[in-house]
């Protein structure tokens, strides 16, 4: 379970995230969409411990992340290509990040095995660092490489843009079977609303870092999403 | 122009780094200062023809032919130290191809601010002192123009570094090739001097080949804006080299257990992103400053020798660790967000300058114990005290660094900032002046072997005390993490 608790970040007295609270129960699939600067990346940031909170608590499995490093065994993210290092060669990330939880270069080898698919041949194998890999491919790497490990808690931001249409089909399915199948908590912040009420069980609606609708997904989701933004 | 120094007054008001800025800026006052002062200092001496640094033959009987002698070399060491040290111009050049700026304009304007670097004006100014107090009975028109030769050909050198850019290998071997003739020369077996002399004393005798610099200056200026003119779209000159890549897989470095997996990519950021391998080259090569202090030891006396062999150990460390955790600002948050405890990173970063200590300490042993035990002792002395103290010291000032390297754009042609971080210099001073302090009182109370002891014994305890610093060292990084994160997420 995550919880933000009474979670308050402001630059001056600008208020970009106020949430009194939200807890994210283990195994949900939890989307978030807002329009830019509606706190997603910030709330994220936030469960990361990237950024400090001017107020409040969040916890990732009971464990407030200010004060201990313990989450990060279970838990996992990709934000922006921060997230990636340049001069490695893709199969030196995966390798790294393996390393780093515990799997083994034959495990990863394995594991890489099912995403031959979604790296369409442009990936492994390729005689080239991730700094010269397209925009699009430096994302699936990244992606990716967050799974490595199998963390309970996988944190994705904005997965879905600049990934060419079959990637974004192929990603969904991924994300679906994570937090169907194997009880992974795994949070998505998308601007593409149909994206993101394919993949997530539970959508909650940011606005000035505020939330504004919490909502468990059905059918009529979409409609009511899309009907709140074209409202203004 | 003017809206271009406009945007680079934006870019150094509002970057993150603004206070490290102002200090190191203060600091260059001071330097350019300091540097003014050595030109006038320097220029007045040679002018009356005493010798600074060979004190035992007591003056130079033609001043003016002995400074054409060393003219070439000078000329010569200039365009290493240019290279090294010297500011490309920096523009963001990328975002201004597309604004109504003649490309011309644009280059120029990066061009011409190299013109008044310190590089020049300290030359021209120990030039100027130089002449006006020399003792020459003839022309003082044809000394003029021999000065303007001279000034021509330091700014021939002056564009000639900005098309250096990229070319390590060459410079090194100008390096390397003026310290063989220059050892040969003393050794009388080849001496370019005489030669040196020949063609700069020409310049005096027949000022009328003042042309020839002048000529020379032109065509290199404009060559280097014709070069940058046909480079300057985003597929040539300003386009990045794909180059093919090959896996590195240093798994003889798995013995350090959870370190290595972060020494691994060290060794691979080294060999695969230009800039940490030039700084890595930068502090090798300062294996080779105690040979400066021992080949003038009369002027610099036993502190000034310490102090070379000290150097020699810490270059890596100063240079390379300097700049530690920078080297990751491109992927710091994921750093932070992977699954390792921030002392675990921190103790790989400080392996690594422990890694790179004793590699330059092995390669100061090799060339130095041919000088006699003292040395070896030095420099066993040295490195013990760069093991046990600076280390910390280096790897604690880096939480407080604020600038992010930019790994990936450093190929484009004018995008590239030098290796070479004057701030990270220094930070290095408290680290030096201490073990010197030491050194010098402890060698003039007793002798210089118990003065280079007791530097050791202090880097010995300093080893002991790992867990301490480390304590202290963790504490303030975690302080300055949200600080450095956001600093890092700023490109310029």
């Amino acid at each position: 379970m995550i919880t933000f608790k009474n979670l308050k970040k402001s630059y001056a007295k600008n208020v970009v995230l106020d949430i009194d609270l939200l807890e994210i129960p283990k195994g949900q699939a939890f989307g978030l969409v807002g329009n830019n600067g509606a706190g997603k990346t910030t709330m994220f940031s936030c469960l990361l411990d990237l950024i400090k909170p001017t107020k409040g608590i969040v916890t990732n499995n009971e464990i407030n992340v200010r004060e201990s490093e313990d989450w990060k065994t279970f838990s996992s993210a990709y934000l922006d290509e921060s997230f990636l290092i340049g001069y490695l060669m893709p199969e030196e990330y995966f390798y790294f990040i393996g390393e780093l939880r515990n799997v083994k270069e034959k495990e990863v080898n394995e594991f890489l095995k099912q995403f031959e698919d979604l790296f369409n041949g442009e990936i492994l194998g390729g005689k080239k660092y991730i700094r010269d890999l397209s925009k699009g491919n430096q994302k699936k790497v990244g992606i990716v490489a967050a799974l490595i490990g199998s963390p309970s808690v996988i944190i994705l931001d904005e997965p879905f843009a600049n990934l060419d249409p079959t990637t974004q089909i192929r990603l969904k399915k991924i994300i679906k079977k994570l937090s169907t199948y194997n009880r992974v908590t795994v949070l998505i912040s998308s601007h593409d609303l149909q994206d993101v009420t394919e993949v997530s069980e539970r959508i909650v609606l940011l606005e000035k870092g505020k939330i504004i609708k919490d909502i468990k997904t059905s059918k009529k989701t979409l409609k009511e999403l899309e009907s709140y933004f074209t409202k203004e | 122009m003017f809206q271009l120094s406009n945007l680079q007054w934006k870019s150094f008001f509002r970057s993150a780094s603004l206070a490290g800025n102002l200090f190191s800026k203060i600091m260059m006052f001071f330097w350019i200062f300091w540097s003014i002062l050595m030109s006038i200092l320097i220029g007045l001496i040679h002018a009356f023809g005493a010798s600074l640094t060979n004190p035992e033959a007591e003056n130079i009987a033609d001043p003016f032919s002995w400074l054409n002698k060393e003219i070439i070399y000078i000329i010569g060491y200039l365009i290493v130290i240019r290279y090294l040290f010297q500011k490309i111009p920096i523009l963001n050049i990328r975002s201004l191809l597309l604004t109504p700026l003649k490309k011309s304009t644009v280059i120029r304007y990066a061009m011409h601010q190299t013109i008044f670097s310190i590089f020049n004006l300290a030359l021209i100014i120990y030039l100027l002192m130089f002449s006006a107090f020399v003792n020459l009975e003839t022309d003082s028109g044809n000394l003029f123009l021999w000065n303007v030769s001279i000034i021509l050909i330091i700014y021939i050198t002056n564009f000639l570094n900005i098309l250096l850019n990229k070319k390590d290998k060459l410079v090194f071997v100008l390096f390397v090739l003026l310290t063989v003739l220059k050892i040969l020369e003393y050794n009388m077996i080849v001496d370019l001097s005489i030669y040196s002399e020949m063609i700069f004393y020409s310049f005096y005798e027949t000022p009328i080949l003042v042309f020839v610099p002048l000529l020379l200056l032109v065509y290199t200026y404009y060559y280097v804006m014709m070069f940058f003119r046909n480079n300057l779209s985003i597929d040539t000159g300003l386009s990045m080299k794909v180059k093919e890549a090959k896996m590195n897989n240093f798994d003889w470095l798995n013995r350090f257990g959870s370190a290595a997996i972060f020494i691994k990519n060290d060794l691979r950021l080294i060999t695969r992103a230009k800039r940490a391998r030039s700084t890595t080259i930068m502090g090798t090569l300062f294996v080779f400053y105690g040979f400066i202090f021992m080949l003038f030891g009369d002027v610099y006396g036993e502190t000034g020798e310490f102090f070379g062999l000290f150097f020699s150990t810490a270059g890596f460390m100063f240079t390379f660790c300097g700049m530690v955790p920078s080297w990751d600002s491109k992927h710091y948050p994921l750093m932070m967000c992977q699954n390792i405890t921030y002392l675990d990173y921190l103790k790989s970063k400080w392996y690594l300058g422990i890694i790179g200590t004793l590699f330059t300490t092995t390669l100061a042993l090799i060339i130095y114990s041919y000088f006699g035990l003292y040395y070896v002792i030095v420099l066993i002395c040295c490195s013990l005290y760069n093991l046990g103290i600076n280390s910390y010291m280096t790897l604690w000032s880096g939480a407080f660094n604020r600038t992010a390297i930019d790994l990936e754009s450093n190929k484009n042609a004018f995008g590239d900032k030098k290796s070479f971080n004057s701030k990270t210099l220094l930070l290095a001073f408290p680290q030096l002046v201490f073990p010197m302090l030491i050194f010098y009182f402890v060698s003039v109370g007793y002798d210089r072997y118990i003065a280079a002891y007791c530097v050791g014994v202090i880097g010995i305890f300093g080893i002991f005390l790992r867990n301490i610093f480390f304590k202290i060292i963790l504490k303030t990084y975690k302080s300055q993490k949200y600080s450095a994160l956001s600093a890092y997420k700023q490109t310029n």
